[in-house]
């Protein structure tokens, strides 16, 4: 499997204010597989990806992404596997106000390993022509597809994101989806979408509900969708 | 207000911010009250000592001694209290003692430490040679063949800075000292011994009038008014001098300081602009929301104040005996006015109060959707830079970060400014200090010794050069020296400031100092008078020579002699460019090429302590700026620290990124912050001349630039030392929450 999440625990705060946001995650995902979390507000699923992406560390449990397990790796090679092996795409992009398009990507291009072409990534996500604007000077889709250049530029093995249409208008959101399929078919890249919204989750391989920070259930998609076929 | 229970909540959250900020208010406020508090405590001690014990208004003597039978006499005419005050010399080779009958009426003695003389057999001695040389009560001391006990020590009004003779210009206190022993052992020892005149005038004393009379019939050989006497000056003249400082201080490092503070507290409101929009779209009155983060605004006021007011109760008395080093052992007392320790408080508490109700008024008159969505104020005009160049990013954004964010930069600008222009001004303190001392002589010529004689001689000298020296003074009482040389005199600078030879034969030169004490400059007339029978003369100033030391009138030798009215060959003092062999009876003082380089050792000896104590309170203020505005620069860049951790940035890289634009501010902070001190120093020179009559060149060596820069590169090093955790700390999933851009 290339994600292994075996048994995983995370509290936050202590005592009466203690909130149990992972209570036994057990998750499997095999490579270049689209995987939808789904659940309500509350329900751990971003905390689930936070601990997949190396933000935060566990309580208890493991997870193993490609063979490696980055439970109890040190800061340092944390961040190592966020540099070489991770992409991120937020729902409100956060990107680096400071830089030009060009720049949000190129500055990941600069510590990445074994980076793609940038000029490529621009194209293919059709944002060449704002390459020098900066991103207040984008909407929220173009925004968006800077992010997801970004997050792809290093090339990752995986790629977490987190409610990436939350913010944007059913035009952008679809079109923003397109592009995510188009990553995963052309790359391969293993990909886990956290979202709220049911018709995303007719796109992807694999489909995991989550509740009270357990795994309510996991589902093979078999009608699996295209983003231009699903309901948004 | 339910709002109000974010208090403690965002104190404790930004609580690096509100120490920081609370010791920069804090310590530069101690700098003036420290400096306040000696100032005063010295004057208001001086004050009650010279009413207590009956300082003179001035000392006098005459050729003719007054007869005792007209001392009443004369009193009742002019309204003055008088007394003969009688006197002797005695050298006992190791040391110089200064034998007196005790007064009756003028400069009483205050018994210091033991009690007063009770039988022939024992002395009183200055306090300050006591101290200096480990004399205690008990001891044994001789004088003139004789063994005396030492019953206590002494303060008195005329002596309070004990300079031997009225021309040195630093104290001795380790081969000379005062000494009173009963009447009677007085009179056996020496007689009559010198006489001495002292005077009290009163508000109905037309002193001109006494003065005139007393010659008349008396015929006056010296008069020293107590305004000239550096004995009794000095005690004012030093506390006006902290005064000053604390005067200078607080015009210039407090308030930089609360500017600066009030620059970052702007800054930390407008971070809060969602919040601020956020409550006021829930309704919240503009009344309430100023008034809500005005209190915020307050904490480093009072905190910061109190701590000053605390410190400045603890370090009074430590920091204000630093200032007492030249003195006699005074014991004035070091308080903290009511009203000053008040003022501390209030004042930067209500500029913080009023700097952060500005801060929201003008924050709320923005669209509330620009408030929420944080647009507000960004500093945006300038990151088009590089943006089309081929550079790394990293240095891109490095940039940017400097030139895109001006109001950031610039207090980053102004912690580096103010740390380096404190520590500069006191090295400046130092090296004009010390310049005085290594560059002083030089004014005066290339004599290595100058012999001040006893008495006035005729003709020639063996070796050397003649050279009359008398004293003079103005109609505001302020004195100065004329001085007569040969023409053919090789050893005193006797070039002008024009570059031109002075021509003694022809004309009159004053110095430098002269001509700024007493505003007279080349070409005008200046005149003066004889300070023993008030007699006016009116000469030409031919030009100015440069000497910032001594203020001096300069012609010929016989031109001098003239207006003294003494015979035109007369002399009584010897320059000369070796070693004579002059006894020590026939010279009053040896003035050497180093004695200036030795005073002015001895001066920073005396108030090194301050200096040094300055010194380290700049670079508190130097770490704690940087500190206070780098910490605002990293809360303000949360989110992009946050989301380069997410990239996978390296704590190093991120350091690199967000922090290293500002070294390149560390180039124009420290020279801008050495030159203002430079400028500072000046302007304190220029006041200087005013109280202490002594220019002193406004100095700063290169190695003092060096130190100032290492040092203030250290201090800014150590806050970034202190801050690098600060960004290790930082949350990525907290600061990503609200990354909306």
């Amino acid at each position: 499997m290339f994600i292994e999440v075996k048994n995983a625990k995370k509290q936050y705060g202590t005592g009466e204010a203690a909130v149990c946001a992972l209570d036994g995650v057990d998750l499997s995902l095999e490579k270049g597989r689209i995987c939808v979390i789904l659940g309500p507000s509350g329900s751990g699923k971003s905390t689930l990806l936070n601990m997949i992406g190396g933000l935060d560390s566990l309580d208890s449990g493991e997870i193993t992404i490609d063979g490696q397990n980055i439970t109890r790796l040190s800061k340092k090679a944390l961040t190592a596997y966020r540099r070489q092996s991770v992409g991120f795409i937020f729902q409100f992009y956060n990107l680096i106000p400071d830089l030009t398009v060009e720049e949000n990507v190129q500055v990941v291009a600069e510590i990445a390993e074994n980076p793609l072409d940038m000029d490529e990534i621009l194209t293919a996500l059709d944002i060449e022509k704002y390459r020098f604007r900066f991103p207040r000077e984008l909407s929220g889709g173009q925004q968006q597809r800077v992010a997801i250049a970004r997050a792809m530029v290093k090339n990752p093995k995986l790629l977490l994101c987190d409610e990436l249409t939350g913010a944007l208008d059913t035009k952008s959101s679809r079109s923003v989806l397109k592009f995510i399929e188009k990553i995963n078919r052309g790359y391969g890249t293993t990909t886990l979408i956290i979202t709220h919204n049911e018709a995303i989750a007719e796109m992807s391989d694999i489909v995991v509900r989550i509740k009270d920070g357990r795994v309510d259930s996991v589902t093979a998609n078999a009608s699996k969708k295209t983003a231009d076929e699903i309901e948004l | 207000m339910k709002l109000n229970k974010r208090y403690a909540r965002s104190i404790r959250a930004n609580l690096p911010f509100y120490v920081s900020a609370s010791i920069l208010t804090m310590v530069t406020l101690l700098m003036f009250y420290l400096f306040y508090i000696a100032g005063t405590g010295i004057n208001r001690y001086g004050d009650e000592f010279f009413s207590k014990y009956k300082r003179e208004d001035a000392a006098f003597t005459t050729y003719r001694e007054i007869p005792d039978g007209e001392i009443a006499v004369l009193e009742e005419k002019y309204s003055v209290t008088l007394e003969k005050e009688r006197f002797a010399g005695v050298d006992e080779g190791e040391y110089r003692v200064r034998v007196f009958r005790p007064n009756e009426k003028i400069d009483l003695y205050e018994v210091r430490d033991g009690r007063d003389i009770l039988s022939d057999n024992e002395i009183l001695i200055s306090a300050g040679y006591a101290a200096e040389n480990g004399v205690n009560p008990g001891d044994v001391i001789r004088i003139k063949d004789r063994d005396y006990t030492v019953a206590g020590t002494f303060l008195r009004p005329d002596y309070l800075y004990m300079v031997e003779n009225v021309s040195d210009d630093y104290k001795n206190v380790t081969t000379f000292f005062l000494c009173y022993m009963t009447p009677d052992e007085f009179e056996a020892q020496f007689g009559g011994g010198s006489i001495s005149n002292k005077v009290i005038y009163t508000e109905k004393t037309d002193e001109a009038a006494f003065r005139r009379a007393i010659n008349e019939d008396y015929f006056m050989s010296s008069y020293l008014s107590a305004d000239g006497n550096m004995r009794i000056t000095f005690v004012h003249e030093q506390a006006d001098m902290f005064i000053m400082s604390s005067w200078f201080i607080l015009v210039i490092f407090p308030l930089l300081t609360v500017a600066l503070v009030c620059i970052l507290l702007g800054r930390r409101i407008r971070a809060e602009q969602k919040l601020i929009g956020t409550l006021s779209a829930l309704g919240y009155e503009r009344s309430q929301l100023m008034r809500h983060y005005s209190l915020f605004a307050v904490i480093p006021g009072i905190v910061g104040g109190l701590l000053t007011s605390l410190a400045a109760l603890l370090l009074a008395k430590p920091f204000g005996s630093l200032g007492l080093a030249d003195y006699e052992p005074m014991r004035p007392e070091f308080t903290l006015p009511v009203w000053v320790a008040a003022a501390g408080v209030v004042i930067p508490t209500l500029i913080y109060f009023v700097a952060a109700m500005l801060r929201v008024r003008k924050l709320l008159k923005a669209d509330t959707v620009d408030l929420l969505s944080g647009k507000v104020g960004a500093d945006a005009k300038s990151r088009r830079i590089l943006s089309k160049k081929k550079a790394p990013v990293k240095r891109k954004f490095a940039v940017r970060q400097l030139v895109g964010s001006p109001g950031r930069s610039f207090v980053i600008f102004l912690g580096i400014f103010l740390g380096a222009m404190i520590v500069a001004f006191a090295f400046s303190f130092i090296d004009s200090v010390q310049a005085v001392g290594k560059e002083a002589h030089g004014e005066f010529g290339s004599f290595k010794y100058e012999y001040i004689l006893n008495s006035l001689e005729n003709g020639k000298p063996e070796d050397g050069e003649p050279m009359l020296a008398l004293q003079y003074e103005n109609e505001g009482s302020s004195r100065f020296s004329l001085l007569g040389l040969d023409r053919d005199a090789t050893l005193w600078n006797l070039t002008t400031v024009d570059g031109e030879k002075a021509d003694l034969e022809n004309g009159f030169y004053i110095s430098t100092l002269c001509e700024a004490t007493f505003g007279v400059h080349k070409g005008d007339t200046f005149t003066f008078r004889s300070i023993a029978t008030l007699e006016e003369q009116t000469v030409k100033i031919d030009g100015v020579i440069k000497n910032g030391y001594q203020s001096y009138l300069l012609t010929s030798r016989e031109k001098a002699a003239k207006i003294a009215g003494i015979d035109e060959k007369s002399y009584n003092a010897v320059l000369a460019d070796k070693s004579l062999d002059y006894k020590s009876d026939e010279v009053t003082e040896i003035i050497s090429d180093t004695t200036y380089e030795t005073q002015m050792e001895n001066m920073m000896t005396a108030m090194g302590g301050l200096i040094y104590a300055f010194m380290i309170i700049g670079m508190i203020v130097c770490i704690a700026a940087l500190y206070a505005t780098i910490n605002t620069m990293i809360t303000e860049n949360g989110h992009n620290i946050s989301m380069l951790k997410v990239l996978g940035f390296e704590d190093g890289q991120i350091d690199s990124m967000i922090l290293s634009s500002n070294h390149l501010l560390l180039i124009p902070g420290i020279a801008l912050g050495i030159a203002a001190a430079w400028g500072v120093m000046a302007w304190y020179c220029a006041e200087f001349v005013e109280v202490e009559h002594i220019m002193i060149p406004a100095t700063l060596y290169p190695q003092s630039i060096l130190y100032t820069a290492l040092i203030t590169l250290a201090s800014y090093v150590i806050s970034l030392l202190l801050l690098r955790r600060k960004i290790g700390r930082t949350d990525m999933i907290e600061a990503l929450k609200d990354g909306r851009e």
